[in-house]
């Protein structure tokens, strides 16, 4: 359809998650307008990217060395653990400063439709992190799906027996919206998980 | 484009886009629906956990060239004491899997959708279990017409010696009628326990496990993929 290069460029693009044919078609053609050092730049950041970053060898966050920065940070609780689906999920809990323990990204939820197990997930090298680190409790932050609840009810299975506690992000109303909005099922989960004032 | 109201099962869901997510439900009237929820997975979507797999709604669609958009959901059962519980998730997974192997769209489906209805109810009821999945799994075969044989040869119709069981000659075979080498062994009992889960309600099958369970469930499993032409991905689980 375009020039080589450029129809190389858009197919590249339309493969990132979210974007389609037409917006790939005006990325491309965006960055066949710019500086010249700015598409460089776009592309040296890829490529340093994939050469430096890769991923922490204790949690599973993307890392920059051998462990992620969370994982090196010594005033971090090391008794406590939050467990997350995907890296991306540590960047919204950080953000809440809510948070001083440290991570675990499984790389998905179980899926039993789509063939994921928990062997297809980081779970033995949690079970290993256990001892190691003295971990006391393990905070379930799957997301609140069918898929993230198995996921957490599994973790409570394979964890409880060895005397760690396995706690659950609460579900709740979010704040700012209109309380005849909550479907029953967040809205049950909320009221039970209620709090006193 | 016309709207119209429609109900049904949530059996799956993937995600499409940024936020949005292809749900696709059981309709007892209009069979499999494809549809698309928009900013579903947005925590303040106004859909709420109402798309989730399992949950029976009630839906209103927008009509689309490919797909229908949802444009409104109320909740007709969701099922929470069935997902507060790991086992009947799991068993759960599998009843929709099969579902959503056997559902055609745009064709009435009401048996197979009361199949789901009852299994999943049997399931928030508390009773959980191997059986249970496959008492489910030997109906939905009689309701999809793959029924295997299990009171009489499969072959010629006899009564007594049915020692073997055939997955290409449709269920239990005696021992004049087997292939050379054809069917596997069952063991004794295996053909009545069976028997039984195909024609005890679900609501009346005993939860738990009993040693005719697990082989139970491994005759039903290879029969029912190997007339779906289809591996059952969530009992491997
Ligand atoms: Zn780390
Ligand atoms: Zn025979």
């Amino acid at each position: 359809m375009f020039e080589g290069p450029v129809q190389r460029l858009i197919d590249e693009l339309g493969r990132l998650p979210g974007i389609g044919q037409k917006t790939a078609q005006r990325l491309a053609f965006h960055l066949v307008t710019v500086d010249d050092a700015d598409a460089r730049r776009l592309g040296q950041a890829v490529l340093d990217m994939r050469d430096q970053v890769g991923f922490c060898s204790r949690c599973f966050n993307v890392a920059a060395a051998e462990e992620c920065a969370i994982c090196r940070d010594p005033r971090r609780d090391t008794s406590i653990v939050c467990v997350v689906e995907r890296p991306q999920d540590i960047v919204v809990v950080e953000r809440t400063q809510e948070f001083r323990g440290r991570y675990h990204v499984l790389g998905g939820a179980l899926s039993p439709i789509h063939g994921v197990g928990p062997g297809q997930l980081h779970i033995d090298e949690l079970k290993q992190r256990i001892p190691d680190e003295g971990i006391t409790e393990i905070i379930a932050a799957t997301n609140p799906t069918v898929e993230g609840d198995t996921t957490a009810m599994y973790l409570a299975r394979e964890f409880k027996p060895a005397g760690v506690k396995v706690t659950r992000l609460a579900s709740g109303l979010p704040v700012g919206g209109d309380l005849d909005y909550a479907d029953e099922l967040t809205l049950g989960r909320a009221l039970v998980g209620r709090s006193e004032l | 484009m016309a709207i119209r109201n429609d109900q049904g099962i949530v059996l799956r869901g993937y995600p499409f886009g940024d936020s949005h997510r292809i749900v696709v439900l059981l309709s007892p009237n209009n069979g499999k629906l494809r549809t698309v929820a928009k900013g579903v997975r947005k925590t303040k979507s106004r859909f709420g956990g109402r798309l989730e797999p399992f949950t029976h709604v009630d839906v209103v669609l927008y009509e689309g060239r490919n797909l229908d958009t949802i444009t409104q959901v109320s909740t007709i059962d969701n099922y929470r004491h069935l997902r507060a519980d790991l086992d009947a998730t799991l068993a759960a997974a599998t009843m929709v899997e099969v579902v959503d192997a056997v559902a055609q769209e745009a064709e009435p489906s009401q048996r197979l959708f009361l199949l789901l209805k009852r299994g999943l109810e049997t399931l928030d009821g508390g009773t959980t279990g191997p059986d249970v999945v496959t008492s489910f799994l030997l109906k939905l075969a009689t309701t999809v017409g793959i029924a295997p044989a299990l009171d009489r040869c499969a072959a010629c119709g006899r009564s007594n010696h049915l020692e073997r069981f055939s997955l290409s000659g449709g269920g239990a075979v005696c021992e004049w009628c087997r292939t050379e080498g054809g069917g596997m062994r069952l063991q004794p009992g295996l053909l009545d326990h069976l028997g039984h889960l195909a024609s005890t309600d679900l609501a009346s099958i005993t939860g738990g496990t009993n040693d005719l369970s697990g082989p139970a469930m491994g005759v039903t499993r290879r029969f029912v993929e190997y007339h779906l032409d289809r591996r059952l991905l969530s009992l491997d689980q």
